[in-house]
């Protein structure tokens, strides 16, 4: 018990002194996982409407592979896009390998399915009566599908939430197609890591601490945001 | 003409819910399609809002054939406005939702507060416009949603079953609101009910679906029943209060019918015993229809009856009051 009590003591005091090497961890980690949840948001909403509002052979076995694609562990998307990123791999001329750009790539892999699945759920809810409405007053698909989007709009942002609280406490593919490198790639949870083999509970506790902290406030702007437009 | 309809067919599940042959609905006019749940007049409106496209046949607009597949059924469909049974309001203010309408149309801010502001007067809710859409209660939404649909300054409004879940408060403002827009800015109207009585006081003109056909004559008082054979050979339906009415049919076993109101009789209960064809009823119903006078018998289910003015003046029977009620042979249909 003291042993934790003295660490939180050690993280707060290391949180407050604004340590350059700690916030350039959570920068990373930010910045890597805000652009994978954006990139995976431009293509998982839009694929969550097209599913929804289409109807086509093969929809049910897409929908089972998107959920199956939901538990999809973190390590076998960092095997499966090393394969391709790696010198041997057919991107390998691109150098992209232990880059944020290549953990990028993983985290959009993993969570496209998560906003897809989600979105889909979100949309499904809605009634249908608020398309025919939206096409009877006059609006083209386009714009029927921007009020179907309004009304499952806590929804979609639910999805994009837990897609972004999945990819900021990942650490299989930060590790493996990050590399952890000080100062370039290293992120949150595999500075964690690292902090931990090496007996170091200090800076991990604190990376905890502003782990928490980011999801934290991550759903009070939600629920405010919920709040104020939620009419 | 507005609408022209050949051979038009939608199937659901290898059923088919509308089956019309042939079909022309007039400009300028209120028409009543009349029927009871399931007829196919839902289906029919969200075809004639070019919302759903049919299994098969043609429909046509203003001497134009509507392409449901291609992207010109836009331009058509911004010529129509439905609304819906029970209408959808979008989550926000009453206004924002006449506004989107306007909004599409490209319409500028001011001129569009203008609109809003007159179509919310017209319906009777001018002082809800900042209201939230999802406060209001089932009347205020049917209106509000008939103003947005004015927004779409359509040619034809559909109206699917306008006053089925209002109070008579707001069946009486949707009336007036009905009437004036087709009196005041000349919009053909088409409206479901299965009122008979709504249908008789607005439409010009009253269409009968029965099954997703149009029935020739208006039938009334149908309800779900099974055919038997008494003891004796005769035929009787058996109807859901446990009624037995006699039919003459081929038919066994379950059936729609429907009971002719005009060849229903009501008298008084005079005597003990109640003859044949006759049962006991209480007169729940009285209203004043074009010279004569339809009026209700609660007889375990009720029935509609029509019958001459100055018969039910001999009658000398008060609301309330049990009457007995004779269904001659012949009365029902099988449909």
């Amino acid at each position: 018990m003291g042993f934790l009590t003295d660490s939180l003591l050690s993280a707060c005091l290391l949180i407050g002194s604004r340590d350059p090497e700690l916030f350039f961890i959570i920068y990373v980690s930010l910045k890597v996982s805000f652009l994978s949840t954006f990139i995976a948001s431009l293509a998982g909403v839009p694929a969550g409407f097209f599913i929804a509002f289409n109807e086509f052979r093969s929809k049910r076995v897409l929908i089972t592979l998107l959920n199956t694609l939901l538990a999809l562990p973190t390590v076998v998307v960092g095997l499966f896009v090393y394969a391709f990123l790696s010198r041997k791999g057919i991107f390998g001329t691109f150098d992209l390998l232990y880059t944020q750009k290549a953990i990028i790539i993983g985290q959009v892999i993993l969570v496209i399915p998560i906003v897809t699945t989600f979105t889909l759920s979100a949309i499904s809810r809605i009634d249908d009566r608020y398309r025919k409405t939206a096409l009877t007053l006059g609006a083209n698909a386009f714009q029927a599908a921007g009020i179907v989007f309004r009304e499952a709009r806590f929804g979609i942002v639910a999805s994009m939430i837990l897609a972004f609280g999945r990819v900021i406490a990942e650490v299989g593919i930060s590790m493996m197609l990050g590399g952890n490198v000080k100062g370039f790639t290293r992120t949150m949870t595999t500075a964690m890591a690292l902090e931990y083999d090496k007996g170091e509970f200090v800076l991990a506790v604190a990376l905890g601490i502003v782990l928490l902290a980011v999801s934290f406030a991550m759903n009070v702007v939600f629920n405010y945001f919920q709040g104020k437009t939620g009419e | 003409m507005l609408y022209e309809i050949k051979t038009l067919r939608k199937v659901y599940d290898g059923r088919a819910v509308l089956d019309l042959e042939s079909l022309h609905l007039e400009r300028g006019k209120i028409t009543g399609l009349l029927g009871p749940n399931g007829a196919g007049k839902t289906t029919l409106l969200e075809i004639l809002a070019f919302l759903l496209r049919p299994t098969s046949g043609s429909v046509w607009f203003e001497g134009e054939e509507a392409d449901f597949a291609s992207s010109r059924i836009k331009h058509l469909r911004r010529k129509v406005v439905l609304v819906q049974q029970k209408p959808i309001l979008f989550t926000t203010a009453v206004y924002k939702n006449l506004a989107f309408p306007l909004k599409i149309r490209k319409m500028g801010k001011k001129s569009r507060w203008a609109v809003i502001q007159e179509l919310l007067d017209l319906v009777g809710m001018g002082e809800f416009a900042h209201a939230r859409a999802h406060a209001l209660s089932g009347g205020e939404t049917q209106r509000i949603a008939i103003a947005r649909a004015l927004a779409c300054f359509p040619e034809v409004i559909l109206l699917d079953e306008p006053t089925s879940n209002v109070d008579m408060e707001h069946q009486i403002t949707i009336e007036r609101i009905i009437r004036s827009v087709n009196v005041a800015k000349g919009i053909s109207v088409i409206f479901t009910t299965h009122n008979m009585m709504q249908a008789s006081r607005l439409a010009d003109e009253t269409l009968f679906l029965l099954e997703g056909k149009l029935a020739q004559s208006v039938h009334e008082n149908i309800f779900t029943g099974i055919i038997e054979t008494d003891s004796e050979g005769s035929r009787y339906c058996l109807l859901p209060n446990g009624l037995k009415l006699a039919v003459n049919s081929d038919k066994v076993g379950p059936v729609r019918v429907s009971i002719d109101p005009a060849a229903l009789k009501i008298g008084g209960t005079g005597q003990a015993s109640l003859p044949d064809h006759a049962f006991r009823g209480k007169l729940i119903q009285v209203a004043d229809e074009h010279g004569r006078v339809r009026a209700t018998v609660d007889v375990g289910i009720p029935l509609s009856v029509l019958i001459p003015k100055e018969s039910f003046k001999g009658l000398r029977v008060t609301l309330g009051e049990e009457v007995r009620l004779t269904c001659p042979p012949g009365c029902i249909e099988v449909l």
